[in-house]
Order: C-alpha cells, then sequence, then structure tokens
C-alpha cells in the first residue's frame, strides 16, 4: 500500500521570482533558508509522486467555466506560462495518472466531486515552490486546483474535509509508492485590491498559532471569522488547511514566516510530521 | 458581478501575441469584444476604479501590467478608489 511520507506548505507569491533582484539581502536569505529547508525535509521523505495543491491564477481555467477543484490526472502536464518564469528548468512536467485517477475514483466513492484535466499548465503556484525548493529530479506530479481566486469558494471546512480524504486515498493506493503532499500560497496579501501591499502579519501570526494548536474545529471557525479579511491573496490558506487535513491535524512545525512587503506576501513554510 | 466580456479580454491579453497587438494599437482589438459603451470607455481611459469593480482583482491587476502602467502608478490609483475589497463579502 502507498505511504504518506510527507506533508508541506509554501508560500509562492510571483514577486520571489520577479522582485528577486530588489528583494533586501536579508529578505533573500530568509526566502533561501526557507525554501532550502523544505526541500531538505522534502527530499528526506523521498517521494516517489507529489500532491500539489495550489490554485489556477487564470491559467487553466476562467469564469466560463470555473471548477471548485480539479486533479490533474495527465501523464504530463505543461510548465509555468507566465514569461518572467522562463527560467523554470522544466517546460513540461511528469504526472502519476494512476495515482491520481485512484484519488478521483476515491473521492467520489466518499461524496466528493472533483472535475479532472488530462493536461492542465502549472503556473507559479506550483512551480516556484518546486523550483525554489530544489526538487531536482522532480517527482511525478498530481495536481490538485483549489479554486482560491473568484468566488465562490470552497468552504474552510470542505477543503479540511478534502485533504482527509486525500490522505484516505493515498492509504488506500494498491501499490507500493511514497506519497507526499505540498500546499502552496498564502498567507496573507491582497493583489488588485485598493489593499494591495497590506500584510496581515496578526492574522498570519493568530493563523499558524492555530494550526500548531491542531483543533480543526477552532482553526475553520477562526479562519471563517478572519480569513475575508486577510485580503484575497489568503484565500489560499484554504490549501495550508487541505495539508492540515491530510495530517489529520496533527504535527504541524513553521520552517519560518516573514512578512515580506517587496513580495507583498506573509510569507509561510511548514511541514507536518506525519510520522 | 463580473463583467463577462471585459473578464475575457483581460484573460485573453494574457496571450503573449494578442498583448503585443493591443500594446501597438488598442483599438483593433477591443472591437472585437463586444464591451458596453461605458466599459470600453473606463478601459480606454485607464479607470482604474471604475474597471476593479468589474472584474476579478488579480485580472486587473495583470491587465494594468500588461499594457504597461508602472507598479507604483497602479498602487497609486487601485488604492485611492477606497472600495471595499470584493474578498470582504466573501465568507471562508
Amino acid at each position: 500500500m502507498a505511504e504518506l511520507t510527507g506533508v508541506y506548505a509554501a508560500s509562492h507569491g510571483p514577486m520571489i521570482v520577479r522582485n528577486w533582484g530588489k528583494l533586501t539581502p536579508a529578505e533573500q536569505s530568509g526566502l533561501d533558508s526557507a525554501f532550502s529547508e523544505l526541500g531538505k525535509r522534502m527530499r528526506a521523505a523521498r517521494p516517489d509522486a507529489l500532491i500539489v495543491i495550489s490554485p489556477d491564477h487564470w491559467v487553466n481555467f476562467f469564469i466560463d467555466n470555473l471548477p471548485a477543484i480539479c486533479v490533474g490526472v495527465g501523464e504530463v502536464h505543461d510548465g509555468p506560462p507566465e514569461p518572467w518564469l522562463h527560467d523554470f528548468p522544466h517546460r513540461t512536467l511528469p504526472g502519476h495518472p494512476a495515482l491520481a485517477e485512484h484519488i478521483v475514483r476515491h473521492a467520489h466513492e466518499h461524496d466528493f466531486e472533483p472535475s479532472v484535466s488530462y493536461r492542465l499548465a502549472l503556473d507559479h503556484g506550483f512551480c516556484i515552490p518546486l523550483w525554489k525548493a530544489g526538487l531536482d529530479p522532480l517527482p511525478p506530479i498530481v495536481p490538485v486546483v483549489f479554486n482560491d481566486l473568484e468566488p465562490p469558494y470552497p468552504s474552510v471546512k470542505r477543503c479540511f474535509d478534502w485533504g482527509a480524504m486525500l490522505a484516505e486515498a493515498v492509504a488506500s493506493f494498491p501499490g507500493k509508492l511514497r506519497v507526499a503532499i505540498l500546499a502552496t500560497g498564502g498567507l496573507s496579501h491582497s493583489i488588485g485590491e485598493p489593499d494591495m501591499g497590506r500584510i496581515d502579519e496578526a492574522f498570519d501570526r493568530d493563523c499558524i498559532q492555530r494550526f500548531e494548536r491542531g483543533d480543526p474545529r477552532a482553526l475553520i471557525e477562526f479562519l471563517n471569522e478572519r480569513l475575508p479579511g486577510a485580503g484575497n491573496g489568503a484565500s489560499e490558506v484554504r490549501n495550508w488547511v487541505a495539508a492540515h487535513g491530510a495530517a489529520r491535524a496533527r504535527g504541524f512545525e513553521l520552517i519560518r514566516y516573514d512578512p515580506i512587503p517587496n513580495v507583498y506576501v506573509g510569507c509561510g513554510f511548514a511541514s507536518w510530521n506525519v510520522r | 458581478m463580473r463583467d463577462y466580456w471585459l473578464s475575457k479580454l483581460f484573460f485573453d491579453l494574457q496571450n503573449p501575441a494578442l498583448a503585443n497587438e493591443y500594446r501597438a494599437g488598442r483599438g483593433k482589438v477591443l472591437d472585437r469584444y463586444p464591451l458596453k459603451a461605458e466599459v470600453r470607455a473606463a478601459v480606454e481611459s485607464d479607470d482604474v476604479g471604475t474597471l476593479s469593480k468589474l472584474v476579478n482583482p488579480y485580472l486587473l491587476r495583470f491587465y494594468f501590467l500588461m499594457a504597461g502602467m508602472p507598479e507604483d502608478e497602479f498602487l497609486r490609483r487601485i488604492r485611492s478608489t477606497g472600495a471595499r475589497a470584493p474578498a470582504r463579502a466573501a465568507h471562508g
């Protein structure tokens, strides 16, 4: 049977790449340190396949067809289309159709209804953390797109339940496979809104504390109340909640948190001890 | 509520070839989209405040970046709208 060997979360703000030259040495050093530790932990988990939960930033989907959650089941995914990510070393990324199809089947058998895509383009949300964490060669990827960008969003509770279901799907996969989960995005940030650039550090620290305490009900209640006030980009914390669900709400460890105005994002990095 | 054709225009402009054509002359590209007159006028006048009420904020930010508005200028304009951020109305 497959084994869940690691669960992780990382911010993916585009300015980490686009604005790198304008970051202060301390900001660069902090991000390098965080991604380096993330990569070290992910490599130690030796995943044969990596489930990556990220939003789609208007690359695959538009308002004429906007799934709440979509699983990439293809053999191959396209690399990031953003011109400023032309140095990303992979034009295509390998998929893991067997695991992806098993997840979709398991989901539907347990009252979840993801859509599927046989070929996704994986934008910066997927690729910046993979790149900066230094995962090379990349393990086969099962992308899971959460709609964190355009209301209506999946509820926070649904995201937690999704994560728990993902862990069950991995555990029931009929094959010897080491699987890790990486959730990307968050923490607080605001893009294209009147408060663009505002980082809600108080929210971020309270949020991290709720993850550390574990209690999913308290986390969900906190986010239902505070998420709408932490900037539209904070919606991506839903992906962290899914990771928390996959880890059965245990073992959260903050790798690093830095509110970085030049990135516009409260940059957070974490792992869950799933042993 | 989103304006579909304005959103479609901004979404389509992620295509580099279309973006180049648009930057070379907006009119021909805008003619292909059945924008309401007041929406087209807002596009032609770079009216960040009006457009911010009609499209997803990420697409709005992308559009002005693509169109060549300096980031500082976009920030100044979006911050001066004082509009209530759309995400505030959405519950977690």
